[in-house]
């Protein structure tokens, strides 16, 4: 018998039903599984190890809730050192020892999500959210299965911009790290700039670590731009590229993303530098922990972290990064359970449909009021400022929707 | 009982599997992959898919390093060569090459740019060696990854943000499944490793092996150190383009990253761990160099959850006791793997008499 295509995976097929049938056929799984990659080593093992302890939370949350519709829920993680292939490694790893429980998958960089996305079809489609804004990735046609629990970095951009003009702004510039990360919003930002007159004197780019500050800084100076937008940096540069053009007397109002508007890594730079924050404002999308006022979630979050992890510094304090974590977690498990309770079996392709259609939905206090998921992310937002002296983000603007 | 292999004759001696035990390993070998293909749980199949990736590439490494004599740093660059050069070959090719044909002709190509490449690459082992040439090769890696994220070739390589690869199609059979991929990685696997061990018995195989022992000897006895070096990294760079070939085919998006450092040392240390200079050398490497990670994971997560603040401290431990481990293997036997598997049959050849 000549071996072709059909006749192997009708030999595959059988020598599964014979050693795996009851598995496979099996409807309600004792428990769901949530796969996970962190970079708990590696560059960004300080950001992966702060976020870690946010899965064994949700995962005694949700469980405490009821899981999905009384099945429970269990946590996977893994660690990728912050290099896509041992994310994609994982992935795939836990999709094979997992199979059909395994419902979702959280990645931890844009690079893991971009290397995986084209991995999830058929048999092997996966809901996956993760810690990138990457505006690529909110395009449902080309990433149906993945979404951002957040605006995307073009949407920051234009929260950003819109709120340069609100202060009334003429000339901005933007610094951004060399990287996929850094350049993400560049071009949509400059014709946001420009949609809204504003004019932009300078597009910079410098490298994501050991970047030569005195160089940068004395382009900034050059450019005469009254605003600087940072993007595509998390613990280092942009407070080097601050603290250097405070050396230099520029009175520059600096504004970055997401990912720099960390209280932990604010506050160390004041500590270790002095207060040449002063000033410092950016986008966020959630609140932060301490701005827990009607937000039952957050409180929630707070009874949990002072139960679980007295005596550690996360007891009182949850990162954005740890809160970004759990937004896209609550975004997912909003998903199953609608899903389920909808009497739809938690397919990718039922779950993915359900998340694409959240809508006003009340998050419980990440987000300024109800939000709705458009193009697979939640564009909203609000400028923060910092102050060093109480060392506290607070609201410098209203929530923007985009 | 003491067993000899005898041989009556040169050819019998000359055969690729000059002995029964040989033969009977490849064809139990042939055998149990067939049996592993079919029947092998999806994360074994995975993990062995990933293996065979490897193995191609580092028995090229093992015909550059282990047989030649010449150190490499920068073979991660003709993986990836093989890799890009597969999916922009199959892209521009669609709709103009018939898609079942397509990997009969882009594969072969990639391959052919690979071995061109290393070509380039090795000239500077006419003029440096050892560290030297280390050195040297490394920029390979960097330069090929450096044009590859270029925006110049971004329409080709998709730049930093990577390229969707291809499903590869046999004559209308699409391998789109972990399972059948392993299937067409298990047979190119097994070919390139008995490519390799008939290469060594041939006269560029020996030519090869005259080198790594003392190359200005092999010149003085006739053998062209240009030609056969620039050979031997023709073919080790051929070996790891189609090792990227496979890649390619068997991850949906490649991404330059993947393809940097980290991936040349790690061939590097298979061949160490594994025994350099003999045909199995690069199985035992590529075994310990995946399974070891592996199992450590499965021991510690059996020991301590797998819960996300059991990985929390996994995670570093993990690494931890892979590089002790490695050190320990180095330490203990710096001819690899091979060699103490080597010892383990010939005691059992010889049992109940001298170990030997």
């Amino acid at each position: 018998m000549t071996m072709n295509r059909r006749s192997f995976l009708a030999t595959t097929a059988a020598a599964t039903a014979a050693t795996g049938t009851p598995m496979i056929l099996r409807a309600q799984p004792k428990e769901y599984v949530l796969g996970a990659s962190l970079p708990l080593t590696g560059p960004f093992a300080t950001a992966g190890q702060l976020v870690a302890p946010a899965f064994a939370m949700a995962a005694k949350l949700f469980n405490d809730e009821g899981g999905i519709a009384g099945t429970p829920i269990r946590f996977v993680t893994e660690d990728s050192g912050y290099v896509p292939q041992n994310a994609l490694n994982n992935y795939q790893r836990a999709l094979a020892s997992e199979g059909k429980n395994m419902i979702g998958y959280f990645a931890d960089s844009t690079g893991a999500m971009k290397l995986i996305a084209p991995e999830l079809k058929g048999e092997n489609a996966r809901i996956m959210g993760s810690t990138s804004f990457a505006s690529e990735l909110a395009d449902p046609a080309t990433h149906p299965y993945q979404y951002l629990s957040g605006p995307t970095y073009q949407s920051q951009f234009d929260i950003l911009l819109q709120n340069i003009k609100n202060e009334g702004g003429q000339k901005v510039a933007f610094i951004f790290s060399n990287t996929e990360f850094g350049r993400d919003p560049i071009e949509h930002g400059r014709k946001t700039a420009e949609e809204l007159g504003l004019e932009v004197v300078l597009e910079e780019s410098t490298k994501a670590e050991g970047a030569d500050i005195p160089t940068h800084v004395t382009k900034l100076a050059q450019s005469g731009a009254d605003h600087c937008i940072l993007q595509g940096y998390v613990t280092g540069v942009w407070p080097q590229l601050i603290g250097g053009a405070r050396q230099f007397g520029l009175p520059v109002k600096f504004k970055g993303t997401f990912w720099g508007m960390e209280k932990l890594i604010a506050d160390r730079i004041t500590a270790e530098a002095g207060p040449f924050l002063e000033g410092y404002e950016g986008v966020m999308p959630y609140r932060y922990f301490y701005d827990r006022e009607d937000a039952p979630r957050y409180q929630q979050y707070a009874e949990l972290s002072k139960a679980m992890f007295a005596g550690t510094p996360l007891e009182n304090y949850m990162s954005t990064w740890a809160i970004q974590t759990m937004c896209g977690l609550e975004i997912a498990m909003k998903a199953f359970r609608d899903t389920a309770e909808a009497g739809q079996e938690l397919t990718a392709d039922n779950i993915a449909e359900t998340l694409a259609n959240i809508s006003d939905w009340d998050s419980g206090g990440f987000f300024g009021g109800p939000v709705s998921m458009e193009n697979n992310a939640i564009g909203t937002g609000r400028v923060y400022g910092y102050n060093p002296e109480d060392g506290l983000f607070t609201p410098k603007s209203d929530w923007f929707t985009v | 009982m003491i067993n000899a292999n005898l041989k009556s004759s040169y050819a019998a001696d000359e055969r690729v599997l000059n002995n029964r035990y040989k033969q009977a390993f490849v064809y139990a070998t042939i055998l149990g992959l067939a049996l592993f293909t079919l029947f092998g749980n999806d994360y074994l199949i995975l993990i062995a898919s990933q293996m065979g990736i490897l193995l191609i590439a580092v028995v090229g490494i093992n015909i550059l390093t282990g047989y030649t004599g010449l150190v490499s740093l920068g073979h991660g660059a003709f993986v990836a060569i093989g890799a890009y050069a597969v999916t922009i070959f199959g892209n521009l090719g669609a709709g103009v090459i018939p898609a079942g044909l397509m990997p009969f002709i882009s594969v072969p190509l990639a391959v052919a740019l690979a071995a061109a490449v290393g070509v380039l690459v090795g000239l500077p082992s006419l003029r440096v060696k050892g560290l030297y040439l280390a050195v040297a090769t490394l920029a390979a890696n960097f330069i090929v990854i450096f044009l590859i994220e270029e925006d110049l070739f971004a329409p080709w390589t998709g730049g930093m943000v990577g390229i969707n690869t291809n499903v590869p199609n046999l004559l209308g059979w699409e391998l789109d499944t972990k399972r059948e991929m392993f299937g067409l990685i298990a047979v190119v696997g097994l070919v390139s490793l008995l490519a390799a061990q008939n290469l060594i018995r041939t006269r560029i195989g020996r030519a090869f092996i005259a080198i790594r022992d003392r190359d200005y000897s092999a010149e003085i006895l006739g053998i062209s150190l240009l030609r056969y070096k620039l050979m031997s990294f023709a073919l080790s760079a051929a070996y790891c383009g189609l090792a990227g070939a496979l890649f390619a085919y068997f991850y949906a998006r490649i991404l330059p990253e993947q393809f940097e450092l980290a991936l040349s040392l790690n061939l590097v240390a298979a061949l160490i761990i594994g025994g350099m200079g003999r045909t199995m050398g690069p199985v035992f490497g590529v075994i310990i160099v995946v399974m070891v990670p592996e199992v450590i994971k499965v021991l510690f997560g059996a020991l301590a959850g797998d819960s996300a603040g059991a990985g929390q401290l996994r995670a570093p431990l993990q690494q931890i006791a892979f590089g002790v481990l490695l050190v320990l293997f180095l330490l203990k036997e710096p001819l690899g793997i091979n060699q103490i598997v080597d010892r383990i049959l010939r005691a059992a050849n010889r049992w109940p008499f001298a170990r030997g």
